[in-house]
C-alpha cells in the first residue's frame, strides 16, 4: 500500500480492504442470513474468488513464536484455505445463530479486512435472498441519428428508422462508463450473471472520495462530517437483461444507518441516478463506428426483475401483454390442462382442429379468424350444456371466460411476475351525465366523500360503491380527485388512480373473474396489457400507447 | 395405498388424454378424406338418413342425441371449419406469411377494435417453429396521408407484435409504414427520402420476414458451429486435456447472434463478426500474447462464410 495516495480516475481495486467494524460492511453482512452468509464465505474460499478474498491465515507453521501469540486466541487462524472450507461446512451442518458466524467472520478469519469484492458478493447475495429490496426502473436503448451538425449544437434526435440493435459488451462498457464518472466519486463495479433470470448484473458501489486506496475507505472517526466517508457510500444495481436492448436501474441505496444525511441523501440519490442515465449512453455508445445511443424511460417501474424480464426483455412478450399474450409462446405453456393445447398453433403441419377454448385465441380475439368460426360452435355446445344450470353459474363461467379473453395467460396470482404498483392519470373528459363513465369497473374504491359538485356523478360514485363492498384489499384504489377547470367545452377532473398489491394485475383479473369488474366494458390498460406502470390515459387509452410494440 | 391408487388414476387419466387425442386426430383425418366429403356432397344432394351412422361413430360431438336433423347441420359445420382449418395451414406452410383479422378486446380500442394479424412462419432445423405475429391497427384519423376511405385515415401501425427484441421492428416499421405526417408537412421537409409517408404492407412483410430468417439462419449456424466443434458431446475420453487447440465454447454474445465469442481450451479467447446473411465479417483471435493471427486463419481457412467454417471443421473432426 502506498504511503501517499493521489486522487485519480481510477476505480477503486476489488482487492481493497475495509476494515470489519466498518459500519457499512456490518450492515452489508448483518442483514444476511446464518444459511447466506455461510454460503457466501464459502463461495469466499472458493478458489475462483480467493485471490480476491484472502482470509487472515496462521502465517508458517514452524514460526512457534507466533503461534504461541495466538493460543488466546477466541477464533484461531486456520493454516489454510482448505481447512477453513471444512471449518464453514461443518458449521453449515449445525444449528446455531447467525451471530457466531458473522463474528466468526468479522473478528475471526477476515479480521485484517474484507474486500470490496467480498462485501459486492455478500450484497449480491442479498440482492438474491430478497428479490424485491431494490426498485427498478427501466430503460430502453434507443440509437440516435448521427449529427449531421458537425457543430454538434443541435439535440440529437432519436433515429425512428434505424435497424441497429444496440449491443453490449461488458468490459468495454465498464472502461468507457468509468471515464464518464467524475473524478471525485470512487466507485466498486461487480458483474454477476443473475442465478435464475437471463440477466447481467452490474453493481456499482459508489464512495465520495478522491482517493482510490485504503484513505477512501476508512472510517474518520474524528471528523464526522468529512466527505471522504464511507458512510456516503451508495450501490447503485444495473441489470441488462440478456438480447434485448434496455437496461433496468436500481434504486441508489445508501449502505449505511446514519440517518443524519437523509434530509440532502434524496436528492443526492437522484442526481446520481441523473449521472448514471446521462453516462450510461455514452459508455454504450460507439462513436467511431458512428453509433451513438440514448436512454429513453419506458413508465415501467417495478421491484420485481422477472415481471421486468417478461416486459422487457430478450422473448416475445414485451409487447404482447395481458390477452395478446395468447400468441405467445407463453400461451402454449401454460395451457397444460388442455392436453392439445401445448403444440396448438405451433405449426401448420398439423392439422388437428383447434377444438378447445383455449387452444384458439379465445372470445373477443378469435372473432373474425379463418379458425374463429369454431367459437360459434363452442358457444352452442356451452349452451346445451349449460341450459340445464343456473343464470349464477353461467355467469360466472362468462366472467372466467371474459377474463381469459383480456388477460390471457397473463395476470395469474402466483406466477411471479405481478409489478406492486400502478399509477395511472385518467385525462379524458368527464362524461356526459348519465353517461358511461369510461373508466368504468375500475372506481369502486373512489372515496365518495371527497367526490365534489356533479349531481349525477354523485349517483354514480356511489352505485359504484355499493358494488363494490366485496372488495378486495389487495385492489386498494386511492382515487384522488380534484377539481380542475378544465378545457372551457368540457370538464376533465383531475383522477388519479394507485393500485397496490403483490400482483396488480393478477388482482384486477380476480375481480374480473368474481364479477366485480365488468370485463368487457374495462378499458385495456387495466389488464396491463401495455407493460407500463405509469402512464396517462387519453380516450380511454393510454397516451402515446396506441401501439405499445413501437 | 393412496399413492398407489393415486398412480392408477394418474395412469387412467394419461390413457384418456391420449386417447381423446387420438380421437381427435382420427376425427380430423376421416372428415377429410375424400371419401367423407364425397357423403357430404352426396347428402347434400339428397338428404338420407342412412348418413348418420357412420358419421356419428367419427365424429367428436358431445351431443347425445340420434336425430339426424341435428346432427347433420354441426356435422356439415365441422367439415366445413375443418376444411377451412387444412386451407389456412396450407397457406400458413407453404407462403409462410400469412394475415388474419382479429379484435382487440379493449372497449376503447382504436378503429372499433379491427385488428390486421401479420404471421410470420419460421422453419428452423425442418420444423416450425411457433409462428411471430404482428397486429396492426389503424389509429390515425382520416384526411391522413394515403387516401381515407371511410372513418379514418388506411394507414397501418403496429400495436403489438411477438418478436424479439433483437428484431429491428421499429426502424422497419419507421421505413415502411411511416406514420402520417403531422398537422403541418411543411416543417418536415429536411427528410430527403422519396418514399417517406407512403406506406407499404406488402414490402413491411417482406422485410420483416427477412429479418426474422436470417436471424434464425444466424442461430443456426451457430448451433452446426457448436455440433461441428463437438460441443455439447460427452466427452468420454479424458486423454483428449492435451488438445489445447480444441474449441470449447462458441456462443453468440449479442442479442442478434451476429457476434460469436469463441474460446479455445488454453484460454485463447476470439470473436467471430458475421454480416447480416452469414458473412463473416471479422475474427479477432487473442491469446497470452496479443492478438493471434495464426489461430484465426487456422480456424477460417480462408472461409468468406460461417457455412464454410462449419464444413471445415466437420471435415476436420
Amino acid at each position: 500500500m502506498p504511503r501517499i495516495s493521489v486522487p485519480t480516475t481510477a476505480r477503486l481495486p476489488s482487492s481493497l480492504r475495509v476494515n470489519p467494524t466498518n459500519p457499512a460492511a456490518t450492515k452489508i453482512l448483518g442483514r444476511l442470513s446464518r444459511s447466506s452468509l455461510l454460503s457466501v464465505a464459502l463461495d469466499w474460499l472458493d478458489d475462483n474468488s480467493l485471490s480476491l478474498a484472502q482470509p487472515y491465515l496462521r502465517e508458517d507453521e514452524d514460526d512457534d513464536d507466533e503461534d504461541d501469540d495466538e493460543t488466546d486466541d477466541f477464533y484461531p487462524p486456520a493454516r489454510s484455505p482448505e481447512a477453513l472450507r471444512d471449518v464453514y461446512t461443518l458449521l453449515q451442518a449445525r444449528k446455531g445463530s447467525k451471530r457466531e458466524i458473522l463474528d466468526r467472520i468479522t473478528e475471526g478469519d477476515w479480521r485484517h479486512g474484507l474486500s470490496l469484492y467480498q462485501l459486492a458478493m455478500a450484497d449480491l447475495q442479498y440482492l438474491y435472498d430478497h428479490p424485491t429490496s431494490q426498485q427498478w426502473s427501466a430503460y430502453r436503448i434507443m440509437p440516435l441519428k448521427p449529427p449531421r451538425d458537425p457543430d454538434g449544437e443541435e439535440p440529437p434526435q432519436v433515429d425512428k428508422q434505424s435497424l441497429t440493435i444496440p449491443r453490449f459488451h461488458p468490459s468495454t462498457f465498464l472502461r468507457t462508463l468509468q471515464a464518464q464518472v467524475l473524478p471525485d466519486v470512487k466507485a466498486h463495479y461487480t458483474f454477476d450473471a443473475h442465478k435464475t433470470l437471463p440477466l447481467l448484473l452490474l453493481r456499482i458501489f459508489i464512495v465520495d472520495s478522491p482517493y482510490n486506496t485504503n484513505l477512501g475507505l476508512q472510517q474518520k472517526t474524528g471528523t464526522p462530517t468529512t466527505t471522504t466517508n464511507f458512510d456516503a457510500s451508495r450501490t447503485v444495481y444495473i441489470a441488462f437483461p440478456d438480447a434485448s436492448p434496455h437496461l433496468f436501474i436500481s434504486k441508489p441505496q445508501t449502505t449505511t444507518l446514519t440517518s443524519s444525511s437523509s434530509s440532502g441523501s434524496s436528492g443526492e440519490s437522484k442526481s446520481l441516478r441523473n449521472l448514471l442515465v446521462e453516462g450510461i449512453p455514452k459508455a454504450l455508445s460507439r462513436p467511431l463506428q458512428r453509433q451513438r445511443f440514448t436512454l429513453q424511460s419506458t413508465s415501467l417501474v417495478t421491484r420485481n426483475l422477472a415481471a421486468l424480464v417478461e416486459r422487457r426483455g430478450g422473448g416475445r412478450t414485451n409487447a404482447a401483454g395481458g390477452g395478446w399474450s395468447v400468441y405467445t409462446a407463453a400461451a402454449a405453456a401454460a395451457d397444460g390442462d388442455d392436453d392439445d393445447g401445448s403444440k396448438k398453433r405451433e405449426t401448420p403441419l398439423d392439422l388437428v382442429l383447434p377444438a378447445s377454448a383455449s387452444a384458439s385465441p379465445p372470445l373477443f380475439l378469435g372473432g373474425g379468424e379463418e379458425s374463429g368460426g369454431g367459437n360459434g360452435k363452442r358457444a352452442a355446445v356451452a349452451g346445451l350444456v349449460l341450459a340445464g344450470e343456473r343464470r349464477e353459474e353461467r355467469a360466472v363461467k362468462r366472467a372466467r371466460l371474459v377474463a381469459r379473453a383480456r388477460f390471457g395467460v397473463t395476470a395469474v396470482a402466483g406466477d411471479g411476475k405481478g409489478v406492486e404498483r400502478v399509477d395511472v392519470v385518467v385525462e379524458d373528459a368527464f362524461p356526459d351525465a348519465g353517461g358511461e363513465e369510461n373508466a368504468g369497473g375500475d372506481e369502486e374504491g373512489g372515496r365518495g366523500g371527497r367526490v365534489g359538485r356533479g349531481g349525477g356523478r354523485k349517483s354514480q360514485v356511489d352505485a359504484v360503491l355499493q358494488r363494490a363492498a366485496g372488495d378486495e384489499d389487495e385492489h386498494e384504489d386511492d382515487t384522488q380527485q380534484q377539481q380542475q377547470d378544465g378545457v372551457a367545452q368540457k370538464w376533465r377532473p383531475y383522477v388519479r388512480l394507485t393500485f397496490h398489491g403483490p400482483h396488480v394485475f393478477a388482482g384486477i383479473r380476480q375481480l374480473v373473474e368474481a364479477g366485480i369488474v365488468d370485463g368487457e366494458r374495462m378499458p385495456g390498460w387495466m389488464t396491463g396489457e401495455e407493460g407500463v406502470t405509469i402512464g396517462a390515459v387519453r380516450h380511454g387509452r393510454i397516451r402515446g400507447h396506441k401501439g405499445s410494440g413501437l | 395405498m393412496a399413492s398407489d391408487l393415486d398412480d392408477e388414476i394418474d395412469d387412467l387419466q394419461a390413457k384418456i388424454a391420449s386417447l381423446k387425442k387420438q380421437l381427435r386426430i382420427q376425427t380430423s383425418t376421416l372428415i377429410t378424406a375424400p371419401s367423407t366429403r364425397q357423403l357430404f356432397t352426396e347428402a347434400a344432394d339428397q338428404p338420407t338418413t342412412t348418413l348418420t351412422l357412420p358419421r356419428k361413430d367419427n365424429t367428436t360431438t358431445t351431443t347425445t342425441t340420434t336425430d339426424a336433423a341435428t346432427l347433420n347441420p354441426k356435422l356439415r359445420a365441422q367439415s366445413a371449419l375443418q376444411q377451412a382449418h387444412n386451407q389456412q395451414s396450407l397457406y400458413r406452410a407453404c407462403a409462410t406469411l400469412t394475415t388474419f383479422r382479429a379484435r382487440d378486446p379493449d372497449p376503447h380500442a382504436v378503429d372499433g377494435g379491427a385488428i390486421l394479424g401479420l404471421r410470420v412462419e419460421v422453419i428452423s432445423r425442418a420444423r416450425f417453429l411457433r409462428p411471430y405475429y404482428v397486429l396492426l391497427n389503424r389509429p390515425y384519423p382520416g384526411g391522413g396521408g394515403g387516401g381515407g376511405g371511410g372513418g379514418g385515415s388506411r394507414l397501418l401501425r403496429v400495436h403489438r407484435h411477438t418478436l424479439p427484441p433483437c428484431i429491428p421492428l421499429a426502424g422497419l416499421a419507421g421505413r415502411y409504414l411511416p406514420a402520417p405526417p403531422a398537422k403541418k408537412p411543411a416543417g418536415r421537409g429536411g427528410d430527403g427520402d422519396g418514399g417517406v409517408g407512403r406506406q407499404d404492407l406488402a414490402r413491411f412483410a417482406r422485410a420483416l420476414r427477412r429479418e426474422v430468417v436470417r436471424y434464425h439462419h444466424r442461430l443456426g449456424v451457430v448451433a452446426d458451429l457448436r455440433k461441428a466443434a463437438g460441443m455439447g458431446r460427452e466427452r468420454d475420453e479424458e486423454g483428449e486435456e492435451e488438445q489445447l487447440n480444441r474449441l470449447v465454447d462458441i456462443a453468440p454474445a449479442d442479442a442478434e447472434a451476429k457476434h460469436l465469442s469463441i474460446e479455445w481450451a488454453d484460454g485463447r479467447t476470439g470473436r467471430l463478426v458475421m454480416g447480416d446473411d452469414g458473412e463473416i465479417v471479422k475474427l479477432v483471435v487473442l491469446g497470452e500474447n496479443g492478438r493471434d493471427r495464426e489461430a484465426g486463419r487456422d480456424l477460417l481457412g480462408g472461409a468468406v462464410r460461417v457455412e464454410e467454417v462449419v464444413k471445415r471443421m466437420a471435415a476436420l473432426t
